[in-house]
């Protein structure tokens, strides 16, 4: 079939050619060898010819060379290769043809618009640049089913795409009623053979914007092939001419969907529906994404509601928060198992509730995407939190199987149901990780027994997950992520987020960072490989120093990610918490941001402190750190880890609380947490010697720190 | 005995940008630099271009400024004519301003009309710059590229609106100057987006947002240095010339206000301010300045520095 396929296509470029040749001779003929030969309005000659040969064609002889090239390309044989090449000789002869049309200016009867002049590719083109116009559909031959072409290409204006229309399928589209023209992104180029304005189009989108020269033709590919979105919808039969025309398209890189039975080539050639479908498959082909303009809510919606506290008395609807069963849950899936935009709310909703009233409640956001990762899911799955407060009357606390959410009076008396609660979720993650994600879906529950079945399978899965996080350890992984978004202020500053590290604000994890890498590849989250290892103890490795050392723009040498007394990691000014050393009782102190006294036993509170470890600066025995980095395993490992914490403000104990116990369990010292001095035990270093002898607390006894 | 001074010799240089000039002018070249200003080392091939901002909005201007502008101040036309000519500025900043709702909201077209008519007036190099408005921006920056009838600087793009900003110039062969908040990051993140679009390294400079005396300028100024030193240093991202547009010079209290008698002349004050914050970003490596008051232009003009 694919045989048959491609003897087709090379006969249809062969009678491209000749057809050119015919009408050349006939111009020639009549007009005279040196006869100009060009598009009315344009800097680039024949473009294809322009883009993808040496070959200048001003008059109608150098049509002629264009030709005579095009014919050398064509080799018999029915290979998918030759079938390529033949597109090649067919675009380059179809733009022959073109222009010869095109001496008197546009030859079609309205409403096709014939070539398309630079200034009209100038300013689409800033669109296409600009991502605003997402991509470019050419619509080619005749629809079997008007109605469902006319509905598609309407689909594909919605989205904002450039369409071009070439055959039978302009004057379906006009009678249709579908609108053309300019302000609709939408030209009627003519009838089939007037595609090639569509292709010379993107081939001047490369000259123009691509900075590509003439005759680059490597360039001009790759250009065609990654840069201009376009795709093509071949409608009905095509006869040789057509095939030959949809091979052209093919050697441009252009994904071909027909509603015949091609044969497919894989990333190449599908099959497809014509209508609903084909708008979803040509989109998936080239990676478009619509943008979602205004979430369609009734209520307000952005990071302005974000600090919105709902009242029990301003609470209409109530969900978790220990008044019944609730969760939330981000999965990633196969692309083919996730309907994009598919939100279901299964259950009684918002509507159905009294005032004040309650209902279990669980979210299911599957997503689905090429560099989608698995680990990316609890990154994603933490963003739950944020995208409901920004609900003008929607509040969200805690994670996971904890989640409560409320949503106001107001709210829901402007209509607001669980499915608005679902679009929400759809629109940001969409365009919060629009690089990492390609379709989203939101389901969403209020039946009991649904619940708690999916409660118990989301269980499972953060249960892996905890598990997974367990062994992402700094020796598993053969990189960490930078964080250099504090550097306008701290201009010296990197962090380096280790898995067993995380960013001293306590706001990104190594996972985060591998996140936000994929989201933004240029931006402050650059992967840094580890390199050598120069002390595994106190955790340095020559690749993290050599990365430090040019962000640094040399002036921090590097650092040891595991000790605070020898060349410890430099801080911003986000830190969470403080770590201090009291050498009187050898050991640290840790005071959080919220701690507001100054009494502690090195005699300064958190914001003087602050002073002296933020700006980017080493100073050895005092660096600030995320409150989490103390459970870790490598916490301050070069200096002997937890036991060496001496005192603590209460606020800190309790905020750790059962995960500091459990940490100080696992390396032997079950009563560790009591024996370590806070604010209402010790403010001075001779209270707390006292404190820790009678308690018998372990840093006394270890080797000194100065 | 003498002993030799220490020379730091850097491995990188800054790129040289040309901003063109229309028939019969001068053009404006900037950058080629392999050393600090102010250092005794290095080649300088170009010395600092002094411009002058043209605005075409109707906010009220200290009565300062309006005095200098001798009442052109509602024709940028002729603000334009005069200060190529007269005052000395080497290439003019083409505010559209005045496309912004709060100072003028002219439609569109008149914004680009203004550039067409300035841009047939003077032959000196020009940059124009958006409104600020996000929303009009989209449509005013594709309409000035067009209506520009020669190569022009579009200002500015930043990480938000790049692509907009970075196609209009690609479609009609103009320049871009790329905006970050004082943030040598993002500095070099705006340079990397244009690139990764197409837009040649030899038509982009840098605008690190420039803070006026007292309010930010030390920020501005660690941030120009650090961006030069990278630049110097290699990182040919940053090795690009530095604009600085003092506007917010004239933002500061102590530039304007004249209920304080004590801090001296207010007809005197606002230009001092700006003059200030500009010798300050000369020193720190600015290649163009962009001035609001004639006679700094005229002062940094003569002056023979770098």
């Amino acid at each position: 079939m694919t045989e048959t396929f491609c003897s087709s296509c090379i006969i249809g470029a062969r009678s491209v050619i000749s057809l050119a040749r015919a009408s050349l001779s006939h111009n020639i003929a009549g007009r005279g060898a040196n006869a100009p030969l060009g598009y009315p309005d344009t800097a680039y000659e024949l473009p294809v010819a322009f883009g993808l040969t040496d070959l200048k064609v001003a008059t109608l002889v150098d049509g002629e060379k264009v030709l005579d090239l095009a014919e050398g390309l064509i080799r018999n044989s029915p290979t998918l290769e030759n079938a390529l090449e033949a597109g090649a000789a067919t675009l380059l002869a179809a733009d022959v043809l073109g222009a010869l049309s095109h001496k008197d200016g546009n030859p079609f009867p309205p409403p096709s618009t014939g070539f398309i002049p630079d200034s009209i590719l100038r300013k689409l083109g800033i669109f296409m640049v600009d991502g605003s116009v997402p991509g470019v559909a050419v619509v080619i031959g005749k629809a079997s089913d008007p109605s469902a072409a006319a509905a598609m290409i309407r689909g594909f204006q919605e989205i904002g795409l450039l369409v071009f229309l070439a055959g039978s399928v302009v004057q379906q589209m006009d009678k249709a009623g579908v609108k053309l023209g300019d302000d609709f992104k939408t030209f009627p180029l003519g009838p089939l053979p007037a595609v090639i304005h569509a292709v010379n189009f993107a081939v001047r989108a490369g000259l123009t914007f691509g900075g590509i020269g003439r005759g680059q033709s490597a360039a001009m590919y790759s250009y065609l092939s990654n840069r201009v979105k376009a795709f093509v919808c071949a409608l009905g039969p095509m006869d040789e001419i057509g095939l030959a025309v949809i091979a052209g398209a093919m050697k441009a890189g252009f994904p071909v969907l027909s509603d015949r039975n091609l044969p497919e080539v894989p990333g190449s050639l599908f099959r497809s529906p014509a209508g609903e479908e084909m708008v979803r498959a040509g989109m998936e082909a080239r990676g478009i994404k619509a943008k979602i303009v205004k979430v369609p809510i009734p209520i307000a919606f952005g990071p302005a509601y974000e600090g919105e506290r709902i009242r029990k008395s301003d609470t209409w609807a109530e969900f978790g928060g220990g008044r019944g069963p609730a969760y939330e849950l981000v999965v990633s899936a196969p692309i083919s198992e996730v309907r994009d935009k598919e939100i279901t709310v299964t259950g009684p909703d918002i509507p159905d509730m009294p005032k004040g009233g309650t209902l279990p409640l669980g979210i299911v956001v599957r997503v689905a995407g090429g560099r989608m990762q698995k680990d990316f899911e609890s990154v994603l799955e933490r963003r739950i939190h944020r995208i409901v407060n920004y609900g003008e009357g929607t509040m969200h606390v805690a994670q996971r199987d904890t989640t409560w959410i409320r949503v106001s009076c107001e709210a829901q008396s402007k209509g607001f149901g669980l499915a608005d609660l679902g679009m929400m979720l759809y629109a940001k993650i969409h365009s919060d990780f629009e690089n990492i994600v390609d379709r989203v879906s939101v389901a969403i529950h209020t039946r009991e027994k649904d619940v708690l079945e999916g409660m118990a399978f989301a269980r499972k899965l953060y249960a892996e997950r905890d598990a997974r996080a367990r062994t992402l350890t700094d020796d598993a992984v053969e990189e960490f992520y930078s964080c250099t978004l504090c550097q306008s202020f701290a201009p010296n500053h990197v962090c380096i987020v280790a898995p067993e590290r995380l960013g001293l604000c306590g706001a990104i994890n190594w996972l985060d960072g591998k996140a936000g890498y994929e989201i933004t590849p240029t931006g402050p989250n650059q992967p840094v490989l580890k390199g050598a290892v120069l002390d595994p103890v106190k955790g340095a490795w020559d690749g993290v120093n050599a990365f430090v050392r040019e962000h640094s723009r040399n002036t921090v040498p590097g650092f040891n990610l595991y000790s605070i007394m020898d060349a410890p990691m430099t801080s911003c000014g986000c830190f969470e918490c403080i770590i201090a050393v009291i050498p009187e009782a050898n050991g640290f102190m840790v005071v959080n941001r919220e701690f507001e006294g100054s009494e502690t036993p090195c005699g300064m509170g958190f914001s003087t402190l602050a002073g002296s470890v933020g700006g980017g600066i080493q100073t050895p025995g005092f660096m600030g750190v995320g409150k989490h980095y103390l459970l870790s395993r490598r916490f301050l490992a070069a200096e002997g880890g937890l036991p060496r914490i001496v005192w603590m403000t209460k606020e800190m104990k309790e905020h750790l609380g059962a995960d500091l116990s459990a940490r100080a369990a696992e390396i032997g010292m079950p009563d560790l947490v009591g024996k370590i001095a806070d604010e209402t035990i010790a403010v001075t270093p001779e209270q707390l010697v006292q404190h820790l002898k009678k308690a018998g607390h372990p840093a006394l006894s270890m080797p000194p720190l100065l | 005995m003498t002993v030799p001074l220490p020379t730091q010799v850097f491995p990188g240089r800054i790129l040289t940008v040309t901003l063109p000039a229309g028939d019969g002018g001068t053009p404006v070249t900037v950058g080629g630099q392999n050393a600090l200003p102010l250092a005794p080392e290095g080649e300088k091939p170009n010395p600092a271009a002094i411009g002058m901002e043209i605005r075409t909005g109707n906010a009220e201007l200290p009565p300062s400024l309006a005095k200098a502008f001798e009442g052109r101040e509602t024709d940028p036309v002729s603000l334009a004519m005069v200060s190529a000519d007269a005052w000395g500025a080497r290439f003019l900043f083409l505010s559209l301003d005045g496309c912004h709702p709060d100072c003028g909201g002219l439609r569109i077209e008149d914004g680009a009309r203004i550039v067409r008519d300035v841009l047939a007036a003077v032959s000196c190099p020009v940059i124009v710059g958006g409104c600020g408005e996000e929303e009009i921006d989209a449509k005013l920056f594709p309409a000035a590229a067009e209506a520009a009838t020669r190569p022009v600087f579009l200002s500015y793009a930043d990480e938000r609106n790049y692509r907009l900003v970075g196609g209009a110039a690609l479609a009609y062969g103009h320049g871009v100057v790329a905006w970050s908040p004082i943030d040598i990051n993002m500095a070099k993140q705006a340079n990397l987006l244009l690139s990764d679009i197409g837009v040649p390294p030899e038509r982009i400079l840098i605008d690190p947002l420039t803070g006026g005396l007292g309010y930010g300028l030390e920020y501005t100024f660690s941030i120009v240095e650090r961006i030069r030193l990278a630049g110097l240093s290699g990182d040919a991202m940053l090795a690009r010339p530095v604009l600085c547009h003092l506007g917010d010079a004239w933002k500061a209290r102590e530039a304007v206000d004249t209920s304080e008698t004590s801090w001296g002349d207010p007809g005197l004050r606002g230009r001092r301010w700006e003059e200030a914050t500009g010798w300050a970003c000369l020193a720190a490596g600015a290649d163009l300045l962009v001035f609001r008051h004639p006679g700094n232009v005229r002062a940094f003009r003569e002056a023979t520095w770098r």
